[in-house]
């Protein structure tokens, strides 16, 4: 219990004196107090048993009015912007918030309750997070912004991981709607820190996105209450399964919305204007993870009916995306994209409901979170030292920057390819498909976007591969130096992917099939084989003297706009279908 | 035991499989055609050849993509998971596609492209094709896939959609594109040559007997039936090569994945129902 208060707590008293100090003195307490929450997040993992607790009634009355004076920001937000919207959604919010706590049930329970999804939210959280806090600081400094405007986004980055613990510890669905207003407010900052028109535009745009998840939390309580009388999650989700699931679907609603599906998605685009580290810690450990947990806190409450919906959209979205992501050109919207389809498919199978899916689901977002931070980071360094934003103008950058390079390949790999991580949860999403199909033929559906979505995943991947890959053999290039707090981080994800690897292999009892591919691990020994009976040449190019230039494909899905929307029209008859 | 020599030998089993199809290309085409043994004369000749490599990593890489698809073999012959094994040997094709991204050679990237639109054609069939041993048997074990009755009967769609893609593995006319040696010179393997080469043509033998493999899992634990369905669809193979022209890549993805997904849906559908 005292771990868990601490979780919560040492972020913010971190935060609080990252703001004052030097930048020396900062970077040391910003490592320090991310050790410190890794060590304790460490302990509560291994520990493995389920904490629960009530809180003090005094400290609801404190979370009951930083809520209201939250929501009174907002509306300020959007009066100061001109944002009517932002203003409107803030107003209805608080209505609705003064219904609830007008007709909300006196009862006691357990306001935080730490079950092995939580503590495994808190390893993304904190480890993954943490991490990208550290690199942060090296990133922050090459900004053109006064010292206490710095030390701010660290700030900022330090109390997001604060409430994101919160957000999954909270059996209070009340305390869920603190934490999730809470991180759509960080957001709102950390994109709009640049403070540049389209940086304010896209944190406009966040804002009142995100606050539209709000209103369907403030619902999902409200329903709650009035159907099941109750506040907590595992009341709700006990009494609520084969009933009426109206609470259930709001709050799906609300993890839609953070998760970036469709429609929503485009926020989560916009986002990328912010500092590089934004984008990390958004993508990765923090904010649009709540959408996968939340659908996995809730789906022992579904319905046939209700998993197979979300599974559909899932599936659906994580093609879509995908393919969205073939046309673009910007790296980070890229990545950005890769990041709904992924998440797409991570609520899908959360959605499935039985074990193996589940499991695959929690694999998927650990692991997606390591490589997403890693690929951020990665961004992060080729837009700082080598100015190269667009795929179009990385060419032949193994030459000059081979370890970064290296850690995009590694990147890709571990999001594409056996052993790792997210390999072994569409192998595990792929088994308990082929078993739920028996069920119900329309996961097939799911199955078939699962495949399909999964190869144009690789081809994008590829597509960024072909493009960094080709080596010019013509001219010695300098040696790369990149600045420690960006290598460390960096070898330090690849490290956690390594050892999280094993584990899961492990878990499952299957190291032996990681056996026969350590033998793939040798094969750099043959990187310094003696070639001297070789002779080192050039290209063939039939005889032409021609410059070899990489030019890469785009798929316009303009062109198939009217395909997608033939499926989704076809999907939706499915769904019909499903419930006559 | 068995398995062991059976895996040392794989690369073996391969080239005769690679002499003989010569051969009885030849005879089609009223030749007499090279000795069964002319695929490891080849290989003593480019061993003794003077060699030239591009880059390390090239090299490295065509390494790489020789050993995950000999590993990949030993998986199913000691009878892994069916769905591990595609997956393995997805690693071992995105390897050599990256030794083609790594060199500065139009045609090398031409043929790493082509060579990824192919994975794309016949990678939902290979797992489709797992997906329903599965729902039929129970398992995606391949010991238990190989010990069960034979399931070509009731696989009979996936077995058809199955068959399309033996020709794009083994870079046969109609599907072909991704080596096409009248345009792209070879694609990915143009810039190897020596030993080097040799490793990558020694992977191309390990090519058949993968794709070979897999299809005598459609015969189950009968093995008069498996050595018929080798030696009829050798014979297909070979016929429809010399028979028919090369199709475009795009047109290659088009005709697999309409027919490969429309038919492997069907049958899983068949399976279910």
């Amino acid at each position: 219990m005292v771990a868990i208060i601490l979780l919560l707590v040492l972020p913010l008293l971190f935060a609080t004196l990252v703001s004052f100090l030097n930048r020396r003195v900062r970077n040391s307490v910003a490592i320090v107090g991310v050790l410190s929450l890794s060590i304790i997040t460490l302990f509560v993992w291994f520990e493995g048993r389920v904490v629960s607790f009530e809180l003090h009634h005094l400290i609801k009355y404190l979370f009951i009015c930083v809520d209201t004076l939250l929501l009174l920001f907002f509306v300020w937000v959007g009066w100061r912007r001109k944002q009517r919207l932002v203003s409107l959604l803030a107003i209805v919010q608080l209505l609705l918030f003064v219904g609830v706590l007008w007709i909300a049930p006196y009862e006691s329970g357990n306001d935080i309750v730490v079950d092995r999804l939580s503590a495994m939210m808190y390893l993304v959280i904190n480890i993954v997070g943490g991490v990208i806090v550290v690199y942060a600081l090296e990133y922050i400094e090459t900004e053109p912004f006064a010292q206490a405007k710095k030390n701010r986004f660290v700030a900022i980055l330090m109390l997001f991981l604060g409430i994101m613990n919160l957000a999954v510890s909270a059996n209070n669905i009340e305390i869920f709607f603190l934490a999730f207003e809470l991180t759509t407010l960080s957001s709102y900052l950390l994109i709009g820190y640049r403070q540049d028109e389209i940086s304010i535009t896209n944190s406009l745009k966040a804002l009142w996105m995100n606050q539209i998840g709000g209103v369907a939390i403030l619902l999902g309580i409200l329903s709650s209450i009035m159907l099941y009388a109750t506040l907590y999650f595992d009341r709700l989700i006990a009494s609520a399964s084969g009933q009426m699931l109206l609470p259930v679907v709001f709050l799906i609603f609300a993890a839609f919305v953070k998760g970036a599906m469709f429609p929503f998605h485009s926020w989560l685009l916009g986002a990328m204007v912010a500092p590089t580290p934004v984008s990390a810690i958004l993508h990765s450990a923090t904010m649009v993870k709540i959408a996968p947990f939340l659908i996995l806190k809730l789906a022992p409450s579904f319905s046939l009916f209700l998993s197979t919906t979300v599974a559909l959209l899932g599936g659906f979205v994580f093609v879509v995306a995908s393919l969205m992501a073939l046309n673009r050109d910007f790296f980070k919207e890229i990545l950005a994209l890769s990041t709904v389809a992924l998440l797409a498919l991570m609520m899908a199978l959360a959605a499935l409901g039985d074990e193996k899916a589940t499991m695959a689901a929690m694999i998927l977002i650990f692991f997606h979170a390591i490589s997403k931070a890693l690929l951020f980071l990665q961004a992060g360094v080729l837009e700082k030292l080598y100015h190269a934003k667009y795929i179009s103008d990385i060419n032949s950058l193994v030459d000059k920057a081979p370890r970064t390079i290296f850690f995009i390949l590694i990147g890709f790999a571990s999001l594409m390819l056996p052993p790792f991580g997210a390999f072994v949860a569409k192998f595990m999403a792929l088994e308990a498909l082929s078993e739920a199909i028996v069920t119900n033929p329309l996961y097939l559906f799911v199955l078939l976007c699962l495949i399909v979505g999964g190869i144009v995943l690789a081809i994008l991947y590829f597509k960024v591969a072909s493009k960094l890959l080709a080596i010019d053999t013509t001219h010695n290039s300098p040696n790369e130096k990149i600045p420690l707090l960006y290598f460390i981080p960096s070898t330090l994800l690849v490290g956690l992917l390594v050892v999280c690897v094993w584990s899961i292999y492990e878990h499952l009892g299957a190291i032996e099939s990681l056996l026969a591919l350590m033998i793939i691990l040798f094969l750099p020994l043959f990187w310094r084989m003696n070639l001297s009976h070789s002779k080192p040449m050039h290209e063939y190019n039939c005889g032409e003297i021609d410059t070899f230039e990489i030019s890469i494909y785009y798929f316009d899905l303009k062109q198939q706009e009217r395909w997608i929307y033939l499926s989704l029209i076809f999907w939706a008859l499915l769904v019909v279908g499903g419930v006559l | 035991m068995m398995e062991i020599v059976l895996i040392l030998l794989a690369p073996i089993v391969g080239g005769l499989m690679y002499g003989l199809e010569r051969v009885i290309k030849a005879r089609m085409q009223n030749r007499q055609g090279p000795p069964i043994l002319q695929p490891f004369y080849d290989a003593v000749k480019f061993f003794l050849k003077e060699s030239f490599y591009v880059n390390r990593l090239h090299i490295v890489l065509g390494l790489g993509h020789f050993v995950t698809l000999w590993i990949t073999i030993g998986y199913i012959i000691m009878g892994g998971s069916l769905l591990y094994v595609i997956f393995l040997h997805l690693i071992s094709s995105v390897l050599i596609i990256f030794a083609g991204f790594s060199v500065r050679s139009v045609y090398s990237h031409i043929g790493a492209n082509r060579e990824l639109l192919s994975i794309i054609a016949y990678e939902p069939i290979f797992i489709l094709m797992a997906v329903a041993f599965f729902l039929h048997g129970g398992s995606f074990s391949i010991d238990v896939i190989r010990t069960n009755e034979p399931q070509i009967l009731p696989l009979f769609l996936l077995f058809i959609a199955f068959l399309f893609t033996i020709p794009l593995k083994l870079k046969k006319s109609p599907f072909d594109a991704n080596e096409a040696h009248q345009e792209i010179v070879g694609g990915v393997e143009i810039e190897y040559s020596g030993m080097f080469y040799e490793i990558i043509y020694t992977a191309k033998w390990l090519e058949y007997v993968f794709i070979y493999l897999l299809l005598i899992l459609f015969a189950g634990n009968n093995i008069p039936l498996a050595m018929v369905l080798v030696g009829v669809v050798f014979v297909v193979i070979n016929l429809v090569d010399n028979a028919t022209a090369r199709v475009t890549i795009g047109d290659t993805v088009r005709i697999n994945l309409t027919i490969g997904v429309v038919l492997g849906a069907i049958n899983i559908i068949g399976l279910v129902a």
